[in-house]
């Protein structure tokens, strides 16, 4: 390509739209490799090292990811998972039901909202020491429960007692994580056209028939990224565990453990390895994720599948055509 | 000999970071405490030499730190020892007039302060974490009374944390640890438990005793209105009959080898004069390092008690300890978690203490192997009659 032929084609409209896509992607993309990714990469490097944060590193294969799975002390952590997955669902409904209530007239909602999503804004490790006093034998929750009743001796030690300890730390995720899905929530339903509404009033909808076949499809999409978010959220559990009981008593969950290897047993190697088999995990738990909630609402309103279901009509009313 | 001189003290935040990059101007001052970045092979490029270690010994202790080459080039301000904290009136009310000498005394003691007061007997702070691998401080020196036990015993040894009938060695550390909790002679509910909390609470008579290294005895003392209840014991265990107690030097003076000769002398006699007359350490509740000086009040209980510092280790090995001690995950002295769990197991009596220690000296043998060491049998009553 001769000179000339390069400058005209960079004056070209082909040629400047490259040049633009190319400029304002150097900045955003310059970030994204030297902040996340290569930091990944390198992360991804140490899984197959035996190494501490500083000296030697030998290189060790598979060793350390056969060692995730072969400790008891991994896997069993993850089962931790499951009480925060549980919660997270009775989270998004409770943040479903407020946000629902919400979108409709009501006085003094504004505040309340804000009652809601505050807890979102007060830092983890704050929200820890808060529900530490919280649940202190004597302290904030067994006072409130001796005012309506009952008595101390008949209350559990709600970080002690390995039956319920983990239910009172996911509870604290519950009230923080609360807020922050209402208003995912609470800024989709606001974008439903309010004229759907009024079409259906007309038509003898109720309201639950507006919520099920009107709000419900409309922020299906809100509710996928809500769901994953939680999940994945659950599996990487870290705060109130950490903060308040420093996972002893049977609430250390996956993070902890991983957070415990690496920095108090300087086995970067093993936690590093910890990491990527997270990560897998968390991609097949989004994968089958993003399947059942296609099965689960198939009507929704995605350009692709609009045009799928249009495919389809057409093919049926050309065949019907034939037929006739 | 020295009349007339003028001495300007200079009050440093960041200690540590600050003077480590100002030593590195040569016009730092006179005087500075060395700061413990600093590597032994810099030391004599820095600081003047206080004689040979030889000499100074005879009239000094705790002069390992800052030792290269048989030289001394830092004197220890005050000297810090492991024992455990404890309310002289808690233990005079429960009837325990005499301060228990091996872990079934001090667990038959803290049983009286359950029966007779309302105190708790032994507090273990099991919430704040770090107050658990407090405990890992007694392993070695107290006891043992080993010098050696630290990177000899427990890197080379085998299965360091197996019983010794005699109730010595690092098993008997947390058997006392295992022991109390199980008897529930702890607070009711260790995951809540507050350490800024307990000072007052030690300090009213509302706990008896907690776990911990000299520097909290001042802490303890300040946290309410009864200081002169606040005492120190040594960790309650007898090697052959004596009591030892695992100590260190705190930070340690060094004279700038810059400095005009005039001043390195005035600098060395203040120095003397610091240690040996100002009585600092003795005020500061801490051990004094002058050979057989008066030990202060709240230390009188370790009058005639060996201090034991732990010795270097061999040259080649100096990261060998550190190397075991993470392979295994017990984490002596960084991981709080392996103590946590013998609490837990206490209380919820999912394992017996037993078993606990034989799934270390398991952990730790394995560690032993992964780093190239051959395990030997090592006898720390046998290494100290030697």
């Amino acid at each position: 390509m001769s000179v000339e032929k390069f400058s005209k084609w960079a004056k070209s409209r082909k040629g400047q739209r490259l040049f633009v896509i190319i400029t304002f992607m150097a900045v955003p993309l310059t970030l994204l490799m030297l902040f996340t990714y290569i930091p990944f990469l390198e992360m991804f490097k140490f899984s197959f090292y035996n190494m501490k944060y500083s000296g030697a590193r030998t290189f060790v294969g598979l060793k350390n990811y056969a060692e995730v799975f072969s400790r008891d002390d991994c896997f069993k952590s993850l089962l931790l998972a499951f009480y925060y997955i549980a919660a997270s669902f009775v989270q998004l409904g409770l943040a479903l039901y407020f946000a629902t209530i919400f979108c409709f007239n009501l006085r003094g909602k504004e505040l309340f909202k804000g009652f809601l999503f505050f807890p979102y804004l007060v830092c983890g490790i704050a929200i820890g020491f808060i529900f530490k006093f919280f649940f202190t034998r004597g302290f904030v929750l067994d006072t409130v429960l001796g005012w309506i009743g009952i008595p101390l001796e008949s209350l559990p030690y709600w970080l002690k007692d390995t039956r319920i300890n983990n239910i009172s730390l996911v509870f604290t995720s519950v009230w923080r994580y609360l807020g922050q899905n209402m208003v995912l929530f609470l800024g989709a339903m606001m974008s439903v056209d309010q004229t759907l509404y009024e079409a259906a009033a007309i038509d003898g909808a109720n309201a639950w028939n507006k919520f099920r076949y009107i709000m419900l499809p409309s922020i299906n999409s809100v509710i996928v990224l809500n769901m994953i978010m939680s999940i994945s959220g659950s599996l990487s559990a870290f705060d109130p565990p950490y903060v308040i009981t420093n996972g002893s008593f049977g609430t250390g969950t996956y993070f902890v453990i991983m957070n415990r290897i690496a920095h108090e047993n300087q086995k970067v190697g093993l936690a590093s390895a910890m990491a990527i088999v997270l990560m897998a995990l968390i991609f097949v738990v989004t994968i089958f994720q993003k399947v059942v909630m296609a099965k689960l609402f198939p009507n929704d309103e995605s350009e692709e599948s609009i045009r799928r279901r249009r495919m389809k009509r057409e093919k049926q009313l050309s065949k019907g055509g034939a037929s006739v | 000999m020295y009349p007339n001189i003028t001495i300007n003290y200079e009050g440093v935040t960041d200690y540590v970071e600050s003077i480590t990059m100002r030593l590195t101007t040569d016009d730092w001052g006179d005087i500075c405490m060395i700061p413990t970045t600093m590597d032994k092979v810099e030391l004599p490029e820095h600081f003047i030499t206080f004689g040979a270690k030889g000499d100074l010994e005879k009239s000094y202790i705790m002069l390992n730190n800052f030792a290269y080459s048989g030289q001394v080039y830092g004197m220890p301000s005050m000297g810090n020892a492991q024992g455990i904290v404890y309310n002289k009136k808690v233990f005079a009310d429960a009837g325990v007039n005499e301060i228990p000498k091996t872990p079934d005394d001090f667990l038959a003691a803290l049983q009286k302060i359950k029966d007779n007061t309302d105190a708790i007997p032994l507090y273990t702070n099991f919430a704040a974490g770090w107050t658990m691998s407090a405990w890992d401080a007694y392993v070695a020196g107290s006891a043992t009374g080993d010098p050696d036990f630290t990177n000899m015993g427990l890197t080379h040894g085998a299965n360091p944390f197996q019983k010794h009938e005699d109730m010595t060695g690092p098993y008997a550390i947390y058997y006392t640890l295992y022991e109390s909790v199980a008897r529930g002679l702890t607070e009711e509910d260790p995951t809540t438990t507050d350490w800024e909390g307990s000072k007052g609470m030690i300090n009213n008579g509302q706990i008896g005793c907690m776990v911990l290294g000299s520097w909290a005895v001042a802490q303890m003392q300040e946290g309410g209105n009864h200081p002169e209840d606040i005492g120190y014991m040594p960790f309650p265990i007898t090697v052959n009959g004596k009591q030892y107690a695992s100590a260190g030097p705190d930070y340690c003076y060094g004279i700038n080898s810059k400095i005009s000769e005039d001043n390195q002398i005035a600098s060395m006699l203040y120095v003397k004069w610091l240690i040996e007359e100002s009585g600092y350490a003795f005020d500061a509740g801490a051990i004094p390092i002058v050979q057989g000086a008066e030990y202060p009040d709240v230390l009188k209980a370790f009058d005639g008690i060996d201090f034991i510092i732990d010795n270097p280790p061999l040259e080649g090995e100096e990261e060998l300890f550190n190397l075991v001690n993470n392979d295994s995950e017990i984490g002596l002295n960084n991981s709080n978690e392996p103590k946590q769990a013998i609490v837990e197991a206490a209380l919820l009596q999912s394992m017996t203490f037993d078993e606990i220690m034989d799934e270390w000296n398991e952990k730790w043998t394995s560690a032993q192997e992964n780093n190239g060491v051959t395990p030997e049998e090592y006898d720390y009553i046998a290494a100290n009659s030697q």
